[in-house]
């Protein structure tokens, strides 16, 4: 009796230590240095993306945030690894809209448990993306022309992608779906070589992420129809939106900062209101416009809740698609 | 012509100060490395990749090229000095500059070695130049279909100009298309070979493998007997040449520089092939041939201009399409490609400053070796004598923390160590390594442009034949595969490897 007493007296001590600790740990954090995963390559978008944060970062929390490149198997190595990270806030990591909305669908399995998933602190940013058609191969100039085009010749027409399974394949694969149209796929390795052969005429049409895409479209090379935001896009004002034509089209490339699951949720909550404050700054906005990116910034449940939604809306269209699980 | 004003450009990119720093610390990286026998140029670029990462690319590939001519100079500088060549394409090099050496005139062979490389490499760049804008031109014109007929050709050549057995080649070749089929299908999405490793999903890491075949299993190789290296040359003097040896070398240099840059373009031998074919072209035609193999300097001057030259003129398949000729390039496109830049006709228009800087960069990496070489040709000696069980621990410390760099992932040193032992037991079974990296490079390349235009044509084989530009590709290629099948010129081949 007095053993299973002073037991729950020990367990009562010990919770309480735990919270209060946890309490002083949350307000203290970080006390040193954070590890930032990056589960993509050194100089590709969402490194720039975790760069630029990771160094606000380190000048208001006093404390160095340091970034650590993870590439591999579509960001899959580099969450596996965050997933794997002691949850105490100084390891957090970069996530995408292929790795943490896509992937959830597309790979069968996955290095971390998909439905405990990770602890969402901010969306960052997001980038569009833009329809572009080979002039002499399509001949349309606006969406519904490009629609009535593909009908009447069905399985003629080709389009590119940076390969299965990115944003890029399946808004395509959103777009036929949508608009009860049949085009084939054609992956690249990459965007940059598929914008080529659209470019050349070997394939005729594709979306692509607007930073690399504008630079064709500016040059009269491709044709720009459509961009793939629910709003116009700074660095292609005069393109109208998908979403006017199909409504509720929305296709974008997005980046978000993510902690391991079972992150205390006050160190997650302070991480997000200081990489919203970071994002709202006038200089950083004025970098990630010039990037042509749309700058976000959000709370953790806002960025769970459209987390949720793009996952649900992918998940639809991989399977509408038949796009072959990995 | 606007020539001049691309090579300003050029000129800027390359002039920079941080530019010709890393030049500079290239060269002289690459022949300290190169020196060490038995370590040519593609095991030193293998080995000295990752330190390349962290720099802009223009910096990084001037680097690299840096490396890669230091390599080669130290090659030569061994074969010379101590009938060791440091590579296949200085082999030729040893048979009279080693002769020369022990004839006192080390000095005069070393310096030859280096005006030749120089002469050789000035004109090669300016072929380099000249012809690849219009042929990169012409690459922009390339579809899936093309490609894919290229690569179809390139393949056979490399098989062709191997020089081994025919029959091992060609199973190296497949070798590698077979390694190049692991990891994430592109056009599927399907796994292969994965065996749920998630590292795999990207294929083996080329950079793992190459260090694997070509940096560590070199030094297994060396370790087999650690052999007493005398240095018979204490002390190079004499590096001038007199008015006679520069009379009896100004033929020889400019018939090995026409030989080598033809023979550069060709994919699969580059400069090794380059320096064995003007040298025997030189010993037929010298008229000092009596003194061939006893120490004529005309058997130093014309492949040493031959093997520069040659490996010059490889850049340009490499550059202008995106097709690596030989293992260095293919090196080179690996490091191309970890820099974010695709490598193909569109390099020339999207980085000028990038492609017309490498190109200045040849010319004045080659320049700072003569600078830089003949003075320091007293520490190479004394390089020279620094004792294996020293050097190979640092050297294998320093492939894991570059294969380890890549990633940041301890797969890709477990992979460079898998594929050193495999390496090590092919070249025991005398089996060529290069083909089988060739393959491993282009295999991809090949298989994705298949089904990419079989896509495209919506399943019609006849996009091939149907291109004016891929047809005359595929004919080419038969006619290279028929010709080496033929009795004799496989004969007139074996004649040719074995003197």
């Amino acid at each position: 009796m007095k053993l299973k007493r002073f037991m729950t007296f020990a367990a009562v001590t010990a919770a309480i230590c735990a919270t209060g600790l946890q309490a002083s740990h949350a307000q203290d954090y970080p006390t040193k240095t954070v590890t930032v995963v990056v589960p993509f390559a050194a100089g590709g978008n969402t490194d720039t993306f975790g760069r630029l944060v990771a160094e606000e970062l380190d000048k208001r929390l006093g404390q160095r945030f340091i970034v650590e490149n993870k590439p591999g198997a579509g960001g899959n190595i580099g969450l596996g690894d965050l997933a794997r990270s002691k949850p105490d806030g100084y390891t957090i990591g970069m996530g995408t809209v292929s790795s943490n909305a896509i992937n959830q669908t597309l790979y069968k399995t996955l290095p971390y448990d998909k439905e405990k998933g990770f602890a969402p602190i901010s969306l960052i940013a997001s980038l569009p993306n833009v329809l572009v058609v080979n002039p002499d191969k399509i001949k349309a100039n606006n969406v519904e022309e490009l629609i009535a085009f593909l009908k009447t010749e069905p399985g003629k027409h080709t389009y590119a992608s940076s390969g299965v399974g990115t944003s890029i394949h399946l808004a395509g694969e959103l777009l036929a779906t949508k608009a009860g149209i049949k085009i084939t796929h054609v992956p690249y390795k990459g965007s940059s070589q598929a914008i080529l052969d659209v470019v050349a005429g070997h394939v005729d049409m594709m979306f692509d992420n607007i930073p690399t895409a504008a630079q064709q479209v500016k040059a009269g090379k491709v044709k720009a129809l459509a961009v793939t935001s629910l709003e116009k896009a700074a660095l292609l004002p005069d393109v109208p939106t998908m979403a006017s034509v199909i409504p509720g089209f929305e296709a974008t490339s997005w980046h978000g900062l993510f902690a391991p699951p079972g992150t205390p949720p006050e160190i997650v909550e302070k991480l997000s209101k200081e990489v919203q404050a970071i994002i709202a700054e006038p200089a950083m906005q004025e970098k990630l416009k010039a990037m042509g990116v749309t700058p976000v910034g959000n709370t953790s449940a806002e960025f769970q809740t459209f987390i949720d939604k793009e996952t649900a809306k992918w998940a639809d269209v991989i399977k509408a698609a038949n796009v072959p699980l990995q | 012509m606007d020539i001049f004003s691309n090579l300003l450009l050029g000129a800027s990119t390359a002039f920079m100060p941080m530019n010709l720093f890393y030049g500079f610390i290239g060269c002289l990286l690459g022949t300290a490395i190169g020196v060490l026998p038995g370590l040519g140029p593609t095991a030193t670029i293998a080995m000295l990749l990752p330190i390349t990462f962290g720099l802009p690319p223009e910096s990084a590939l001037i680097m690299l090229a840096g490396i890669f001519y230091g390599a080669q100079y130290g090659g030569s500088t061994t074969a010379i000095l101590i009938n060791l060549p440091g590579e296949s394409s200085s082999v030729v090099t040893a048979i009279d500059g080693y002769q020369m050496a022990r004839n006192g005139r080390a000095g005069a062979a070393l310096a030859t070695a280096a005006l030749g490389s120089f002469f050789a490499g000035s004109v090669a760049t300016i072929l380099l130049a000249v012809a690849a804008p219009p042929l990169a031109a012409v690459a922009l014109n390339f579809g899936p279909a093309e490609y894919f007929s290229l690569m179809v050709l390139g393949l056979v050549a490399s098989v062709a100009l191997a020089s081994g057995s025919l029959l091992k080649a060609f199973a190296m070749i497949v070798f590698g298309l077979i390694l190049g089929t692991v990891g994430t299908d592109v056009e599927s999405g399907t796994p292969r070979y994965v065996f749920d490793i998630p590292e795999l999903y990207d294929g083996l890491n080329f950079v793992a493998v190459s260090m694997g075949i070509f940096g560590i299993c070199e030094i297994l190789r060396n370790l087999e007997g650690e052999h007493e290296r005398s240095v018979g040359v204490k002390r190079v003097t004499g590096l001038m040449l007199t008015k006679e040896d520069l009379k009896r070398i100004i033929a020889p240099v400019l018939r090995g520089t026409a030989l080598g840059s033809f023979l550069g373009v060709l994919p699969g031998g580059g400069a090794m092939l380059a320096s064995f074919a003007s040298y025997a072209m030189e010993k037929r035609i010298s008229p000092n041939s009596a003194e061939f193999g006893k120490g004529a300097i005309e058997g130093v001057a014309a492949p040493e201009s031959a093997n520069n030259a040659g490996a010059q003129t490889s850049f340009i398949p490499m550059l202008t399409l995106g097709i690596p000729g030989n293992p260095v390039m293919a090196l080179m496109v690996g490091a191309m490609i970890i820099q974010g830049i695709t490598p193909g006709p569109n390099v020339i228009s999207d980085e000028p400053a990038l492609f017309w800087g490498m190109i200045v960069s040849m010319w004045s990496g080659n320049l700072m070796l003569v600078i830089l070489n003949l003075p320091l040709i007293g520490l190479w000696v004394r390089m020279l004598t620094v004792p294996y069980h020293l050097l190979f621990p640092a050297i294998i410390g320093f492939c894991c923390i570059g294969a380890y760099s890549i990633n940041n992932s301890v797969f890709d040193v477990f992979v460079m160590a898998g594929f050193s032992v495999i390496g090590f037991a092919l070249s025991k079974m005398r089996f060529e390594p290069a083909p089988l990296l060739l393959g491993f490079i282009l295999g991809p390349m090949l298989e994705e442009n298949l089904r990419r235009a079989m896509l495209i044509s919506q399943g019609d084989p006849s996009i091939f034949v149907r291109s004016p530009l891929s047809l005359s590709l595929l004919v080419f290629a038969v006619v290279v595969l028929a010709l080496v099948l033929s009795p004799s010129i496989s004969r007139k081949r074996e004649e040719a490897f074995t003197e």
